[in-house]
């Protein structure tokens, strides 16, 4: 690659970096209003918003959801996963275009049908729609990923345990599940982060009590004219390096999948 | 991969597959139909919700300006949003494609913020653009301008927070169609002749538009489905379909508009796609005659 080429590209990194160092730089800014260049340097909005009710209680809804919502995008996914690679079943074609069209339409408008879906029944329970819409939407990447995995795992293990006597059952728990735990965990891992992320199904399932965090920052940015916003906006930044080196140390993900 | 055929395992694949399969149906499938049906079979007059099959809240969405304006607004803002990210996406895609060292740097730093909620990134763009944000500040300060203009609540910023947001969407698939590229290509390309920008244009680029449709299409659907960027960013000066059909739904209570409103998004996004990708196919086998 030659040198222009090479500065071209770190341009195009420094522009893609600096928009969120801004608000990294204000967050430590010692005046009751945002502003920029930062002036003073002062840690209190950090202890604010760390300290804030109202951010604890919205970080544990969202945390308790995307916990929901990733298990069960995995009890119902891992199995469909297998179904579809493993098996010849007639119609399969279809249940993966069906599992898969989530991501095709747009999240605003699921969410927006789960809400008219949910108030036609009169079901009232908050925290369950929120949990079955973002399950919704998590369930193609589980399916993708497992998919994945299983597909590049070893079926002559598997011939191998059941020609040795093995049960289906015993076969997958002792076989097949730790050749696809890799799938497994890159699709827990994305659902988590899909559902704590979530804002189009969060936005129209949400109510005063079940507000996940995602919603809580969009309020809170026309509430707060302090930089706690900044010091939020920074934490959660951390946040993500935080994971992308726990992903890549643990699990050696190749990340080009997130999107693939 | 051993695919089990016969019919007790057809019966075994379709009970894994079941549970998911009906989860769906209910969850997903249904409410969606109902979404649409809704827009068809339900109107808001003024006496209150009218049923009966009627295409009047088609009929109020391309007749009332004011709508119209704003789809004609979400289509400019996708496809402008799309086109622009092309030319970024490229050298990132490229460098990423090579690999190496320099290739997993540009990977994470193109990655990482798709970690960081939409909001924390709309917010940050909003503080760039504000009044004595960043960039207004750069521009007094650094380059001597006076009096800068608001960028905010503009649509050149709803479209600039867009293509920052959604980049990744389009160079993550570039990257993986420009991998596939085998270097002989461009080695040959080389040989003959070709300098850089030459094999650019003649080599990499058509070889990359499986990947390049691909990204449009992605682009062009999350920018053009948006809610949070466009109303950080926009506010009620560039509302976007998103905007207004939440505004509909929860502020005006005309939950049919609403339903017609989001099954015209519906239909903008799968037909966009179509396009992009079927136009795709066309060039690509034109342009590679059937490599």
């Amino acid at each position: 690659m030659s040198k222009i080429t090479y500065a071209i590209v770190i341009l195009i990194l420094l522009a893609i970096v600096a928009p969120l160092m801004v608000p990294v730089l204000m967050s430590f800014s010692d005046t009751p209003f945002v502003t920029f260049p930062p002036q003073g340097f002062t840690l209190r909005w950090y202890h604010k918003v760390l300290t804030h009710p109202e951010v604890q209680a919205s970080l544990w809804v969202s945390v308790r959801l995307a916990a929901v919502s990733a298990v069960a995008a995995l009890v119902l996914g891992v199995p469909c996963a297998l179904g579809l690679v493993r098996y010849k079943v007639p119609g399969r074609g279809l249940v993966l275009g069906l599992v898969l069209s989530p991501l095709i339409v747009p999240l605003l408008v699921t969410g927006l049908s789960l809400l008219q879906f949910f108030s036609q029944i009169g079901s009232r329970w908050t925290f369950i729609h929120l949990a079955i819409g973002h399950t919704v939407i998590c369930i193609p990447y589980v399916v993708r990923n497992v998919s994945n995995s299983l597909i590049l795992a070893n079926p002559d293990i598997e011939a191998a345990a059941r020609v040795m006597g093995a049960s289906r059952w015993t076969t997958f728990r002792r076989v097949t599940l730790s050749q696809i735990r890799p799938g497994i965990a890159a699709g827990a891992i994305f659902a988590f982060i899909i559902s704590f992320d979530d804002f189009p199904i969060s936005m129209w399932l949400a109510d005063a009590r079940q507000f996940p965090l995602p919603l809580f920052l969009e309020v809170a940015i026309l509430r707060f004219f302090d930089p706690s916003i900044a010091a939020l906006s920074t934490l959660m930044i951390i946040f993500a390096l935080l994971i992308i080196t726990i992903m890549e140390a643990a699990l050696g993900i190749r990340l080009r999948r997130f999107t693939g | 991969m051993t695919t089990s055929s016969g019919k007790r395992a057809a019966l075994s694949g379709a009970l894994l597959m079941l549970p998911t399969t009906v989860f769906l149906v209910v969850f997903f499938v249904l409410p969606n139909l109902y979404l649409i049906a809704f827009s068809l079979f339900a109107r808001m007059e003024s006496e209150g919700l009218v049923y009966g099959f009627s295409f009047e809240n088609y009929r109020r969405a391309f007749g009332v300006e004011l709508y119209v304006s704003v789809l004609l607004r979400t289509v400019w803002m996708g496809f402008a949003a799309a086109l622009i990210s092309i030319f970024f996406a490229y050298p990132l895609a490229i460098a990423i494609a090579r690999g190496g060292f320099f290739g997993r740097i540009v990977t994470l730093v193109v990655v990482v913020p798709l970690l960081v909620n939409v909001v924390i990134r709309s917010y940050a763009w909003s503080q760039v653009l504000s009044r004595n944000g960043a960039l207004n500040w750069m521009l007094t300060n650094i380059l001597a301008v006076e009096n800068p203009p608001q960028l905010l609540y503009t649509e050149w910023a709803v479209l600039t927070a867009s293509v920052h947001v959604f980049l990744p969407f389009m160079v993550l698939p570039l990257s993986a169609a420009i991998g596939n590229i085998s270097p002989d290509v461009l080695d040959a390309a080389r040989i003959a002749g070709a300098g850089r920008i030459r094999s650019l244009m003649r080599v990499i680029v058509p070889l990359s538009i499986p990947g390049l449709a691909v990204g449009l299409s992605l682009v062009f659907s999350l920018t053009s489905a948006a809610y949070v960027t466009p109303q950080i960013l926009g506010g009620n000066f560039s509302p976007l379909i998103g905007t207004l059909i939440y505004q509909q739904v929860m502020a005006l209570n005309d939950w049919p508009f609403g339903a017609a409103l989001a099954s015209l998004l519906i239909i903008m996004v799968l037909a966009i796609n179509l396009v992009f990708l079927k136009g795709a196919e066309r060039v690509s086998a034109r342009w590679t005659s059937g490599i």
